[in-house]
């Protein structure tokens, strides 16, 4: 009984492995029953193929496409126009936010205009956007700016607003100058709330930016999407389509990474 | 006759709300010398904690003064290190940096800011734990790193807002006689803030006791029980009690009358 065996030592091994796999199997089994219902509906008639191309034809599209170079000459359009407009926002978001957020006075001018402009849907202006500034680069970033600054803006303002006031006070009590405290107390808290912000707007400058190139656009994946389903190159669409959600899931996990590493001080159950 | 370390002249304050005027500090008057320890008790809501307020200068008085060595204080200064009830540590730093933290405005290098704290850490019984997060530490931890900070940057005077007042009974008697050390091994001014009489009589020297609601200086009992560590389990001795139900007796109308007058004021928001 108390002999140890080589299999003692490779059980909780092999508990590990399945318990890693059951792990996995339970967060992608939705996934890959999606897929699945997307490769065959097509193929039994369930709908129209032409329509409906099954997945395997168009992850075959998304690879020529990536072969060829039109996906990444596309998609790096796409990225610097919203990078460059999401990086605008935080610059422009984080600092406004925190004024407002520390200075009543200043809340209660801005506060009435930045909820007319926050409950006028970014892609309404989108018209008047192309009218002013054209159908070139500006008007497509400056509508990226627009959508992405206010949740920016407002989960900043929160955040400032949420800060402990024991933190402040004692902070002042150690003598620290207003800046100091905006740089070592007010902004450190904030980092948390401003994050899930900063997660929100990403998610919303690809939304935007798709859009805006789809109406007035010579390049970028709105426009490849939208470009081939009117030359009806549909697996072209779809591959464009997988394309898109295949960035958005992978700018947001990086986010979430960049969240943990800055949140870590914090309790882990939150 | 020397100056003292801290003195209270008259001071009054006045909150001024939209519509209400609360006072909560009137006439007090009182004078710290250097290297004493005096404990401030009163009943909830006497403007203890204003008090203390004034002295670390976060707060200005509606009338009279306050003096550190005979100077106006005119705001927050290094020559007084403030001790909160909620520990306020900055949770995204670590104990070892949140002793730091007050060290950073003095112009000192990093390793220079490093040593100190270190250096405190170790006072106050934490060297181990210096690359803990305060969230990885427990309550009475976590106000060990706070006393660690106050004293880091070698303050003069010690301020303490109800500081044990979050601790469970054990941690908090455990605290008050590390407190009491560090007291005689620093020799700092310490005012210290409670409502408990039992912490009042066992840590002061002196006790000054607060009325409610104007918060009015009432008594200032003088205390002395000897060697604390000599006599063992002091807070049983007749001399104890004694002192204890003296000022029990002074603070017992008060607490009623702080009762009655918050209740009054519950009904009057009620009805209206």
């Amino acid at each position: 009984m108390a002999r140890r065996t080589p299999g003692d030592r490779i059980r909780p091994l092999v508990r590990h492995l399945l318990h890693a796999a059951a792990t996995v199997s339970r967060k992608s089994i939705a996934v890959v029953a999606f897929l699945v219902l997307w490769e065959i509906a097509p193929r039994v008639g369930l709908v129209d193929s032409t329509f409906l191309v099954p997945f395997s034809t168009a992850v075959h599209a998304l690879w020529d496409l990536a072969r060829s170079g039109q996906l990444w000459d596309d998609t790096r359009v796409s990225l610097t126009r919203s990078v460059i407009g999401f990086g605008i926002a935080v610059g422009i978001g984080v600092p406004l936010g925190l004024v407002i957020g520390w200075y009543r006075t200043v809340a209660d001018i801005l506060n009435p205009l930045l909820e007319l402009f926050r409950n006028t849907a970014a892609l309404a202006l989108l018209p008047v956007f192309i009218l002013i500034l054209g159908i070139g680069e500006t008007s497509k970033i400056s509508i990226v700016v627009y959508a992405c600054t206010f949740p920016i803006l407002l989960n900043t303002i929160t955040a400032v607003r949420g800060v402990d006031p024991t933190l402040v006070k004692a902070a002042r009590s150690l003598g620290l100058s207003t800046p100091r405290l905006f740089r070592q107390v007010v902004l450190p808290s904030s980092v948390p709330t401003i994050l899930t912000g900063i997660r929100m707007a990403a998610a919303s400058s690809i939304l935007v930016l798709i859009a805006a190139e789809m109406v007035g656009a010579k390049d970028g994946l709105g426009y490849l999407i939208n470009a081939a389903q009117q030359n009806f190159e549909i697996e072209q669409m779809y591959a464009g389509i997988i394309a898109i959600s295949l960035i958005g899931t992978i700018v947001n996990a990086l986010l979430v990474r960049l969240e943990r590493r800055l949140t870590r001080w914090r309790p882990a159950s939150r | 006759m020397t100056t003292p370390k801290l003195s209270i002249e008259r001071v009054g304050k006045v909150f001024e709300g939209r519509s209400s005027r609360v006072a909560a500090l009137d006439e007090v008057t009182l004078d710290v010398a250097a290297g004493q320890f005096l404990v401030v008790v009163g009943p909830s809501g006497c403007g203890k904690s204003t008090l203390l307020d004034l002295l670390a200068g976060l707060t200005t008085p509606t009338s009279g003064r306050l003096l550190v060595d005979g100077a106006p204080i005119t705001g927050p200064g290094l020559d007084r290190g403030v001790v909160f009830q909620q520990y306020a540590l900055l949770p995204w730093r670590t104990a070892l940096r949140n002793v730091e933290f007050g060290l950073e405005g003095k112009g000192l290098t990093r390793r220079a800011r490093t040593d100190t704290a270190r250096q405190y850490l170790d006072l106050v019984g934490l060297s181990g734990f210096a690359d803990r997060y305060p969230h990885e530490l427990s309550g009475g931890m976590r106000q060990r790193v706070a006393i660690a900070r106050a004293l880091a940057f070698d303050p003069d005077v010690l301020l303490m807002d109800e500081p044990f007042a979050a601790l469970d009974a054990q941690t908090r008697e455990t605290l008050q006689d590390e407190l009491l050390r560090i007291w005689e091994t620093t020799r700092k001014t310490v005012v210290f803030i409670t409502h408990g009489i039992d912490e009042a009589v066992y840590l002061g020297q002196r006790v000054a006791v607060l009325t409610s609601r104007p918060g009015r200086i009432k008594a200032v009992v003088d205390i002395d029980l000897g060697d604390r560590r000599q006599t063992e389990d002091v807070r049983s001795t007749p001399l104890f009690a004694e002192y204890r139900h003296q000022i029990w007796s002074e603070l017992h109308g008060e607490v009623a009358r702080a009762q009655r007058s918050e209740l009054s004021a519950r009904e009057v928001v009620s009805v209206g």
